[in-house]
C-alpha cells in the first residue's frame, strides 16, 4: 500500500511564517499610521485643500503647487540648499564627538551614571513643557537674543577670531575647503554638542555589548590600546555608526528649528494652504531621501556584522 | 559586584594616572556645557518671585525658599479634576506605550536581523524611509485616520502610533545583528520555541540596547500633551495640565520654574536607574569555538 507523504513545511517556510508573525504588529502600525498618511499627502500636494463645514474639499491643480515652490517662492530653493550645507557640516562632527564622548563615559570611574545623565540632559531639556518654560524665562531669552545679536549685527568679535584662525591655517598651506570646514565647525560647536545626546547613548549601549573576552584575548596576544580600538571596538561598533549617521541626518533635517520645516509648518498652519505645504514637504523629503540613500549605501558596505 | 571589582584590579596596570586625569578633565569641560542649564533650572525653582524678576538676572539663588512649590501645590488643589488624575493618566500612557513599543519593535527587529524571508529588505527600506516623516507633516491625514477609527478622545490615538516608532526598530535591528547565530541555534536544538529564543536568549543579550530604547520612548511619552486628540478633561495628561497652569502668564513665572524642575526630575531619575542596571553583557559568552 502506498502511503501518501504528508505535506510538511520546510524549515525555510517555517522561518518565513514566524518572521511574518513577529513582524506583523509593527507592520500593521506602520501601514496605518505611516503609509496611509503618506499616500494622502501625495494626493494633497497635487490639490488645493479647502476646509468646509463637513470636512474638506480637494480642487485639482496639477503641478501648480510644485511650480510655485520652484518658480514663484523666492526663498524655498535657497533655504533647502542652506539646510543641506548645514547638515553636511554638522553630521560628521556630531558622530565623531558623540563617539568620543561615549568612549570616555564607558570608562569605569565613580559617578559614571551621573556623568552620563549630564550628557543626556540636552535631550530632556529640549522637550515639551520644559522648553516652553525656558522660552518664557527672562535670563535665557536675554542670553539668546544677545547671541542672535552677535550673530547678525555685532558679529565682529567672532568674525575676527575666525579670520585669525583662517590666516593661521592658510599659512600652514591647507586646502581652503578644509579650512572653511574647520572654522564653520568652531562657529557652531554649541549646536553640535547639544545635538549629540541620543547618539552618545546609542554608542554607549553599543560599547557595552562588546564582549570583554574579545579584549582579554587581545591583551593576552599583546595588542596595544590603539590596536584594540581599531581591530575590536571600531568594527564591533560600526553597525551603530550607521544608526547614528542616519539619526543625525534626519534629526538635522527635521528638528523644529530647521528653516525648511518651519516653512512647511507655516504654509500648513499659518497660511492654511495645506496643498502647497505637502508639495514642498515632498520636494524636501525626496532630496533628503537621496542624500540618506547615498550615505547609507556608502557606510553599510563597510559595516561589520558578526556571523 | 565581586566580579567587577576583580576586573578593575586586573585592568589597573594598563592605565596611567595622567591618562585618567586627562579623561576627567575633558569630561568636566564638556559636562559643564551640558550641566549649566540644569543648575540654572534648579536654582531658579528656589528663587522667590522678586528674585526671578531681578534685573540684571542672577544665575544663583540668594535667599532660597519653597514659595514656588507651595504656590504650585495650591494651584493643583484648585484644579477642576483632581490633580492626581492627570498624573495617573500620564503614568498610564507612558508605561503602556514604553513597554508595548519595546516589545513590538524588538520582535520585528529580531526577525529582520535573524530570519530570512521574502520582503525583508523591502520592509526594512520602508522603515528607514518612514524615519524621515515627522509628525507635523502628516498631521491632517493622521487625524482623519483617528477619527475614522473612532479613536479620538481615547488613549489609542496616542499609544498605538507610538508602537510603530521606526527609530526603535532600526536601533534594535542593528543590535540584534550582533548576536551570534550559533547561540540561537543552540537554543533551538535544545527545543526552545521561536518566541522563547527571542525572549530568553536574544533579549537578555541586547539588554543595554533596550534599556536605552526605554529611555528614548519614555522621554517622548512623558511629555505628550495629547493636544489634538484628547478633549475630555479627565483624560488629559500632566504636561497639558501644567501648560494650563502656566497659561496664567508672567505672574506664574515662579510656579513655572518649579514645574520645570519637577517635570525633568522623573526622566533623569529613570535615566540614572537604567544606566546603573547596564552591566557589560556577554554577547559572545556561552560559546566555545
Amino acid at each position: 500500500m502506498k502511503v501518501k507523504p504528508k505535506r510538511r513545511l520546510t524549515l525555510e517556510g517555517k522561518k518565513a511564517i514566524t518572521g511574518y508573525i513577529f513582524i506583523s504588529p509593527f507592520l500593521i502600525g506602520l501601514a496605518v499610521f505611516f503609509v496611509y498618511p503618506l499616500v494622502q499627502s501625495i494626493i494633497f500636494s497635487f490639490n488645493d485643500l479647502e476646509v468646509t463645514t463637513t470636512g474638506y474639499k480637494l480642487n485639482y491643480v496639477g503641478l501648480g503647487n510644485y511650480r510655485r515652490a520652484f518658480l514663484v517662492d523666492p526663498n524655498f530653493r535657497r533655504v533647502v540648499v542652506e539646510a543641506v550645507t548645514q547638515m553636511i557640516t554638522d553630521v560628521p562632527l556630531i558622530v565623531i564627538f558623540s563617539f568620543f564622548a561615549a568612549t570616555l563615559l564607558n570608562q569605569e570611574f565613580k559617578g559614571r551614571a551621573l556623568a552620563r545623565a549630564i550628557f543626556f540632559l540636552p535631550v530632556i531639556l529640549t522637550s515639551g513643557v520644559i522648553i516652553a518654560i525656558e522660552n518664557s524665562d527672562m535670563l535665557i531669552s536675554m542670553a539668546r537674543s544677545s547671541f542672535e545679536e552677535e550673530a547678525t549685527t555685532g558679529a565682529v568679535a567672532s568674525v575676527v577670531q575666525a579670520l585669525e584662525l583662517r590666516r593661521l591655517l592658510m599659512q600652514s598651506r591647507m586646502d581652503p575647503r578644509f579650512i572653511g570646514y574647520i572654522t564653520g565647525a568652531i562657529d557652531n560647536i554649541y549646536e553640535v554638542i547639544t545635538a549629540s545626546g541620543v547618539q552618545i547613548l546609542v554608542f554607549l549601549a553599543g560599547l557595552q555589548t562588546i564582549s570583554p573576552s574579545l579584549y582579554e584575548a587581545a591583551i593576552v596576544e599583546g595588542a596595544t590600546g590603539w590596536e584594540k580600538f581599531w581591530k575590536i571596538t571600531f568594527p564591533m561598533i560600526s553597525p551603530l555608526i550607521l544608526v547614528n549617521v542616519v539619526y543625525s541626518i534626519i534629526d538635522s533635517f527635521t528638528r523644529p528649528t530647521n528653516q525648511v520645516m518651519q516653512m512647511i509648518m507655516d504654509a500648513a498652519f499659518k497660511e492654511s494652504s495645506y496643498g502647497y505645504s505637502s508639495a514642498i514637504a515632498w520636494v524636501y523629503f525626496v532630496t533628503v531621501m537621496l542624500i540618506l540613500g547615498v550615505a547609507v549605501g556608502i557606510i553599510s558596505k563597510r559595516v561589520f556584522y558578526q556571523e | 559586584m565581586v566580579k567587577v571589582r576583580i576586573r578593575l584590579k586586573q585592568r589597573k596596570p594598563n592605565r596611567s594616572l595622567s591618562g585618567d586625569i586627562t579623561n576627567i578633565v575633558i569630561l568636566i569641560f564638556f559636562g559643564l556645557f551640558f550641566a549649566l542649564p540644569l543648575i540654572y533650572a534648579v536654582s531658579n525653582a528656589f528663587k522667590p518671585l522678586d528674585e526671578i524678576f531681578l534685573f540684571p538676572p542672577r544665575f544663583f539663588v540668594r535667599n532660597p525658599s519653597l514659595e514656588n512649590f507651595q504656590d504650585l501645590f495650591i494651584l493643583m488643589q484648585q484644579s477642576w479634576v483632581p490633580f492626581s488624575r492627570y498624573i495617573l493618566n500620564t503614568v498610564f500612557i507612558t508605561v503602556v506605550g514604553t513597554v508595548g513599543h519595546v516589545v513590538v519593535a524588538s520582535m520585528a527587529a529580531y526577525v529582520l536581523a535573524k530570519h530570512k524571508f521574502p520582503g525583508r529588505s523591502l520592509f526594512f527600506s520602508i522603515v528607514v524611509a518612514s524615519l524621515m516623516f515627522s509628525y507635523h507633516v502628516t498631521a491632517i491625514p493622521s487625524y482623519l485616520i483617528m477619527s475614522f477609527l473612532k479613536w479620538i478622545d481615547t488613549y489609542y490615538a496616542i499609544i498605538i502610533p507610538q508602537l510603530a516608532y521606526s527609530l526603535g526598530l532600526f536601533l534594535m535591528k542593528q543590535f540584534m545583528e550582533q548576536i551570534p547565530d550559533s547561540l540561537l541555534e543552540a537554543a533551538r536544538i535544545d527545543g526552545a520555541s521561536e518566541f522563547r529564543v527571542f525572549w530568553q536568549i536574544a533579549m537578555p543579550t541586547v539588554k543595554p540596547a533596550w534599556l536605552t530604547l526605554v529611555i528614548f520612548v519614555f522621554q517622548n511619552l512623558w511629555n505628550t500633551t495629547g493636544g489634538t486628540y484628547i478633549y475630555s478633561e479627565e483624560l488629559k495628561t500632566l504636561p497639558f495640565a501644567l501648560q494650563q497652569i502656566l497659561a496664567g502668564g508672567i505672574a506664574r513665572a515662579g510656579v513655572a520654574a518649579a514645574v520645570a524642575l519637577l517635570m525633568m526630575t522623573v526622566p533623569i531619575t529613570l535615566f540614572i536607574i537604567t544606566q546603573n542596571n547596564i552591566i557589560q553583557t556577554m554577547t559572545t559568552s556561552g560559546i566555545k569555538e
